[in-house]
């Protein structure tokens, strides 16, 4: 599950190497991939709605 | 070799560097003006910041990138690399953009929010937008009144000189107090505008149906201009902006006046009036209102616009009675609005009066502002 954040933490800032890609793409199952970015998403809009807060009240 | 790199740059800067001085300097109206508010100032100085961030960042670019061109070039035996990806490269070229964004957005949202906050604003504005025309109201003065065109057409259609304020310059222009807050609502009538003075730093759409908001506090006194900038038809280009910014005593003392030509107006509206009066007063509103569609000459463009020179509906009695409903209601189904609302019971008295006696029309009839009152008050 770790492995699976990493790799959408990767994809969400746009790099990643060669040698972690290959490695995730091994697995058996895609399913820890498409939940951790499910809930990555939810993390990130979440993010930009505090920071969005923070910045109208300051 | 590579002096000669260097003795040509250093050309190049030598001759590009008095352009782009001048480029910036904001007189040659090449650059943003940075306008008479104290936000437009703000919003001038980000543009500005946000230039030179670019300048640098295309500096280090262009420069490593032709840095490179030279010195690796073939003729010295550079031998390209074969390699694929390289993570902490690109690691650093996406962290190096999202920091300087993030650098931009600080500042850049401390003004936004000075811009979206039109609180304890002392006067209030309600902006329409019409095509083609604005419409302006005063909320707490009881004044309103349309900005057309002052452009005489003579000059659009090129029969005479272009003046310095070609399609700049209205014949109602919105006069504001300097150093007051006011708050503008803008909405449309029928399609969207945008309301764009770049002296005031606003451009805000105006939407059928929707409330926008913005404010100003002018600096200094002056005449600033600004055109509708959403494409909205026909005469698109035909709706200019003319803000005149004066002193407050100026201010007051134009709001009296208004006021004393709408009480005198509205007097006028009960009296009987001569034929003559009315066609004379006919033809300017027939100029602003009517002829962009229907020509100077009552010619029209069919089939979309119909003409008005001998049409049956302007030469006949019978035709008297649609006409007047045309001119008041429109013609659903067709572009003919209806003036029933924009325009005073005067001028639509005498733009019928007009094109009834007009271009060889010559019926005679005199349409009364009571007849007209009469009509829309049903
Ligand atoms: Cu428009």
């Amino acid at each position: 599950m770790l492995r699976a954040l990493q790799a959408v933490l990767a994809a969400f800032f746009g790099v990643q190497s060669e040698r972690n890609r290959q490695r995730d793409f091994q697995q058996s199952s895609p399913w820890p991939y498409i939940l951790a970015g499910l809930f990555m998403a939810g993390v990130f809009v979440v993010l930009v709605l505090l920071v969005a807060r923070w910045a109208a009240a300051s | 070799m590579l002096q000669l790199l260097y003795r040509s740059c250093g050309l190049l800067l030598l001759l590009t560097g008095p352009a782009l001085a001048s480029a910036i300097n904001t007189s040659s109206g090449w650059n943003m003006p940075p306008g008479v508010t104290d936000i437009s100032r703000e919003i001038y100085s980000l543009h500005m910041i946000i230039f030179w961030i670019c300048v640098a960042i295309a500096v280090v670019v262009f420069g490593v990138m032709f840095w490179s061109l030279f010195v690796y070039r073939k003729s010295k035996g550079a031998k390209p690399a074969h390699f694929h990806e390289n993570t902490t490269v690109e690691v650093i070229w996406t962290a190096i953009p999202l920091a300087i964004l993030v650098i931009m957005a600080i500042p850049a949202t401390a003004t936004l929010k000075k811009i979206y906050d039109a609180s304890d604003a002392e006067i209030d504005i309600l902006v329409t937008g019409y095509q083609w025309r604005w419409h302006y109201q005063y909320l707490d003065q009881d004044i309103s009144f349309f900005s057309n065109l002052g452009t005489p057409r003579s000059q659009i259609l090129g029969e005479e000189d272009k003046g310095d304020f070609y399609l700049l310059e209205v014949d109602n222009p919105l006069v504001l107090p300097v150093g007051k807050k006011v708050r503008f609502l803008f909405t449309s009538n029928d399609v969207i505008h945008a309301w764009w003075v770049p002296d005031l730093a606003i451009k805000k759409d105006t939407i059928p149906g929707f409330i926008n908001e913005s404010w100003t506090i002018i600096n200094e006194p002056g005449t600033y201009r600004g055109q509708c900038a959403e494409l909205c038809g026909q005469d698109h280009a035909y709706m200019p902006i003319e803000v005149r910014a004066v002193t407050e005593e100026v201010w007051l003392s134009w709001l009296d006046e208004q006021r004393e030509t709408a009480a005198a107006e509205a007097a006028s509206g009960e009296r009987e009036w001569t034929l003559a009066e009315l066609n004379e007063r006919g033809a300017g509103v027939y100029t602003t209102y009517c002829a962009a569609c229907h020509q100077a000459d009552g010619s029209g463009m069919p089939p979309a616009f119909p003409a008005l020179r001998g049409n049956p509906v302007m030469t006949s009695a019978e035709g008297r009675d649609k006409h007047i409903n045309a001119v008041l209601f429109g013609r659903p189904g067709t572009s003919m609005p209806g003036y029933g609302t924009t325009l005073s019971v005067n001028d639509l008295a005498a733009v019928i009066t007009y094109e009834r006696n007009a271009w060889g029309n010559d019926t005679g009839d005199a349409v009364q502002p009571s007849e007209i009152r009469a009509l829309l008050d049903r």
